[in-house]
């Protein structure tokens, strides 16, 4: 059915092209909302040619899926650039280059690894496909960290990460807010206030959760100096990463009734597991998990030049390496999150934009930051939750003052303006931010 | 808008001499908080030498002689005199600050009825300007001193005192007037306002943690860099704010002068009291003015602590905002004691936000221009207090009621934070 659906969508299909390359921009947003995406992306299944054909209809299919996944895409503009920083690697060894262009390299596969999760989560079922979208969500981010810790680099870990939620809490919900003022100047955009205030409480917990140790490290009353804190850090983990897997239970479980009515603003739908719905994916349960499997590894491998390139990078531009990991790396993480956050707002559906923002930077803090020291712990490292008191403190405030203001639910551009701008002081606070710990590991051993 | 003088006036009243005319009828029958000079509207005359020395006896009457907290004003020149007499920095200190205080109240004045005469939007500018007019000229003279450390403490005690003493003396006074019923307020405008005001003290406060986190690239001077760029990004969020103030509640702005009046033009029902050259001339002469007192106000400050044996950042932190905050102080008690906890909330809480967004920036930004090193960084103890207090009001104010006993705590908890500043040094000597 599905195929002559396509059949006749194909003849619409260089005008879908143009209308829905937006919307599929939108992709992204729905693995916050750990439910099956339903908003109406290409409705022109662009890759409808899978007639049983042998070879030929073998090797169409994969031209048609290319052309899905890498060329529908304006974003996928930006794809060329990880071959090339690859090629100025190995011939020029620029690290500041290099950096620069993997970064570029990296958002459009982001973002494409956010698309076939998705399409994968059409045919998983709700409950894998939350799951799949929780796990994947910040995926770039963890692959990023995974490579830094083999590396040894912790700071840069603790501080990508963290970035992560101040870009999360600062950048994307500001631009969101400010975007949506601007679009819709005459009235107050509203979002569901009790959800929101729920989200930012789960959130101050989970921030809260992981300043112990480095409150109980900075008030330099550990039993043993430096190591209690570790095995605080790692016992911590344990217990968040056990809070995480019980919060998914608890969203996939209690949404699992209001799963269906999230489809088309309330059309027909008793079931969306199958593939045959509204949104038809737009490639086949195969394809995705091979694009899955293609973008995660493409990501890596660019991710291992990127990593070995921050401190090169950092003396070449003289920038400190804390404003790479804090400010520069995430944009890249969280690209995708953003365009479809503002894009959101813009719709006048701010419970998503929140969705996206409040719900990345709860699962970096339940979930990836814990799962970093964790295999930091499997592999051998002393990555730990001591995030340094200027961190900490950071987060700590811009958590609390987020939270604060998205309680009376409602949003107008100079609210939004006032979270970039607060972003803005934080990054220039990390741009003359530099480690006491480097200072402190060349004069004492550690 | 004529709250400021509303309490002062209102008692005044009985004083005048002359009778109340149809004006002051016309006045009387809509309000109550609004300036309440009777009558004696504009005098049309035309003589022109004679009338304009009667204008001038007017003018001079009205606003320096009707308010009763104009009887501090002898204090002024008591204080030059003193400061040359005597040279004894504890009195001219004192008596300085004596009388300071009603020029402030003075020029809240004059600012107010000049807003008569602009319009809405300008005049919501000038309140927003002048409104902390002797802060931003005390500071001045101080960074013109060298006296930072005064500047940051004498602003941040500001916003305390706003916060908890105003707020504070406000619910309690009201509580008690209204003690059978629970006085409520605009939950909203309030967690808005609120909100606000701690996005401002979050913006302010990085460089400190910054400094104290002892992370800086290059010590101390990235800190003063990084302050110096804050500044001017508060200062466009300042302008942005006035700006989407001004625009999406222009629709509000004239009801707030009159609950829900008609009011397009000047000559409306409150009937501005002194003619629109009068208000600018007095505006110029309390500025300057509250500037020459300023100056020995700031001379003084060094030996009054000596004399009085108090820490100079008690006396900062505490007692300097008094007085630029006088008139505020009276005027959210009135408003609050009428039952109208929105503008008293108003007035605290934007007067916090404009310090904070405003002022500090400001300071910081004149300091860049004449070369001295004021920066954001105010300390630890300042900045957890000032984080403290923001975070815990905002958190009291979400409930959208208020009695005595939350006033009561409010005033308590000042009380508190100035018997800390009492006994507390600046460690930054040694640095």
């Amino acid at each position: 059915m599905s195929h002559k659906l396509s059949v006749e969508m194909e003849s619409i299909d260089n005008e879908s092209l143009h209308e829905f390359e937006d919307e599929i921009l939108s992709i992204p947003e729905m693995k916050a909302q750990k439910s099956h995406p339903i908003q109406a992306l290409g409705e022109g299944s662009f890759s409808g040619g899978l007639q049983a054909r042998g070879d030929k209809v073998w090797r169409n299919a994969v031209c048609k899926s290319i052309k899905t996944v890498v060329f529908s895409n304006k974003l996928n503009m930006l794809m060329p650039f990880g071959p090339l920083a690859i090629f100025i690697h190995i011939f020029t060894g620029h690290n500041g280059w290099v950096f620069f262009l993997t970064l570029l390299g990296i958002t459009p596969l982001a973002e494409r690894l956010g698309y076939a999760t998705e399409q994968l989560a059409f045919y998983t079922g709700p409950t894998v496909g939350g799951l799949l979208n929780a796990t994947f969500g910040n995926a770039t981010e963890l692959i990023i960290s995974i490579y830094a810790l083999k590396h040894g680099m912790l700071r840069v870990v603790q501080q990508s990460l963290l970035g992560s939620i101040l870009s999360n809490m600062l950048l994307v919900l500001g631009c969101a807010f400010f975007c949506g003022g601007l679009v819709f100047q005459d009235k107050e955009q509203v979002f569901d206030k009790a959800t929101a205030v729920v989200n930012s409480g789960l959130l101050l917990m989970a921030v809260m959760g992981l300043l112990f140790p480095a409150v109980l490290h900075y008030t330099h009353t550990e039993v043993h100096f430096g190591k209690s804190e570790l095995a605080l850090s790692r016992f911590s983990s344990c217990i968040m990463l056990l809070a995480y897997a019980t919060y998914l239970f608890y969203q996939l479980k209690s949404q699992k009734n209001q799963y269906v009515p999230l489809n088309e603003e309330g059309s027909q739908n008793e079931d969306n597991s199958s593939d045959d719905d509204d949104e038809t994916p737009e490639i086949s349960k195969w394809e995705s998990i091979i694009w899955l499997v293609i973008m995660t590894s493409w990501i890596s491998f660019l991710s291992e030049y990127l990593v070995n390139a921050i401190e090169g990078a950092s003396v070449a531009w003289k920038i400190p390496i804390s404003f790479i990991s804090v400010i520069l790396l995430p944009i890249v993480g969280n690209a995708a999150e953003h365009a479809s956050a503002i894009m959101f707002a813009m719709k006048d559906k701010l419970d998503i934009s929140l969705g996206v923002a409040i719900g990345s930077s709860t699962q970096i803090s339940m979930f990836g930051i814990p799962f970093c020291v964790v295999i930091g712990w499997i592999m051998g490292r002393p990555m730990d939750l001591n995030f340094q008191l200027f961190e900490t403190a950071t987060l700590f405030i811009t958590v609390l003052v987020v939270a604060f203001l998205l309680q009376d639910g409602t949003s107008n551009y100079f609210k939004g303006l006032m979270l970039i701008l607060c972003y803005l002081i934080v990054a220039a606070s990390f741009f003359v931010h530099v480690d006491p710990l480097a200072a402190d590991e060349a004069g004492l051993k550690t | 808008m004529g709250a400021i003088d509303g309490k002062v006036d209102l008692e005044s009243d009985e004083e005048i001499p002359f009778s109340s005319s149809a004006a002051t009828n016309k006045v009387e029958a809509l309000d109550f908080e609004m300036i309440h000079l009777p009558s004696r509207p504009v005098i049309a005359n035309s003589w022109i030498a004679r009338h304009i020395g009667i204008r001038a006896v007017r003018s001079i009457y009205i606003v320096l002689l009707k308010a009763k907290i104009n009887m501090l004003l002898p204090f002024g020149p008591l204080a030059i005199l003193l400061h040359y007499i005597t040279g004894k920095h504890g009195w001219v200190f004192f008596f300085s600050l004596l009388g300071i205080i009603p020029l402030a109240e003075r020029l809240g004045y004059a600012t107010e009825q000049l807003a008569f005469y602009t319009g809405p939007t300008v005049g919501g500018l000038l309140n927003a300007t002048f409104g902390n007019a002797t802060e931003m000229i005390i500071s001045i003279y101080a960074l013109k001193n060298g006296m930072i450390r005064v500047v940051q403490q004498s602003l941040l005690g500001s916003i305390l005192s706003n916060m908890l003493l105003v707020l504070g003396c406000a619910f309690f006074s009201g509580g008690i007037i209204h003690y059978n019923k629970v006085q409520e307020f605009n939950k909203s405008a309030a967690v808005v306002n609120s909100g606000l005001l701690l996005m401002a003290v979050m913006g302010i406060m990085f460089p400190a943690v910054l400094h104290f986190t002892h992370t800086e690239v290059h010590f101390g001077k990235s800190e003063l860099a990084l302050s110096r760029f804050s500044s001017c990004i508060m200062l466009v969020a300042y302008a942005s704010y006035l700006f989407f103030q001004l625009k999406s509640h222009r629709s509000l702005y004239n009801p707030i002068l009159e609950e829900g009046d008609n009011n397009e033009e000047c000559d409306d029902d409150e009937i501005p009291e002194i003619t629109h050259w009068e208000a600018i001339g007095w505006l110029s002469i309390l500025t300057v003015w509250v500037s020459i007192l300023s100056g020995y106000l700031v001379d003084a400050i060094q030996g009054a602590s000596d004399s009085f044996n108090i820490p100079v950042a008690f006396i900062s932190v505490i007692l300097l905002p008094i007085v630029g905050n006088a008139a505020e102080h009276a005027s959210a008690i009135m408003f609050a004691m009428k039952d109208k906890l929105d503008i008293t909330l108003g007035v605290a809480i934007g007067s916090s936000t404009q310090i904070s967004m405003f002022v500090i920036p400001f300071c910081v930004v004149v300091g860049w221009i004449m070369g001295e090193p004021m920066d954001l960084n105010f300390q630890l103890f300042e900045t957890a207090t000032l984080f403290i207090t923001v975070l815990v009001v905002a958190f009291m104010l979400q409930e959208g009621t208020s009695n005595y006993f939350k006033g009561l705590m409010l005033i308590l908890c000042y009380l508190i934070v100035a018997a800390s500043f009492f006994v507390h040094v600046d460690p930054s000597n040694d640095d």
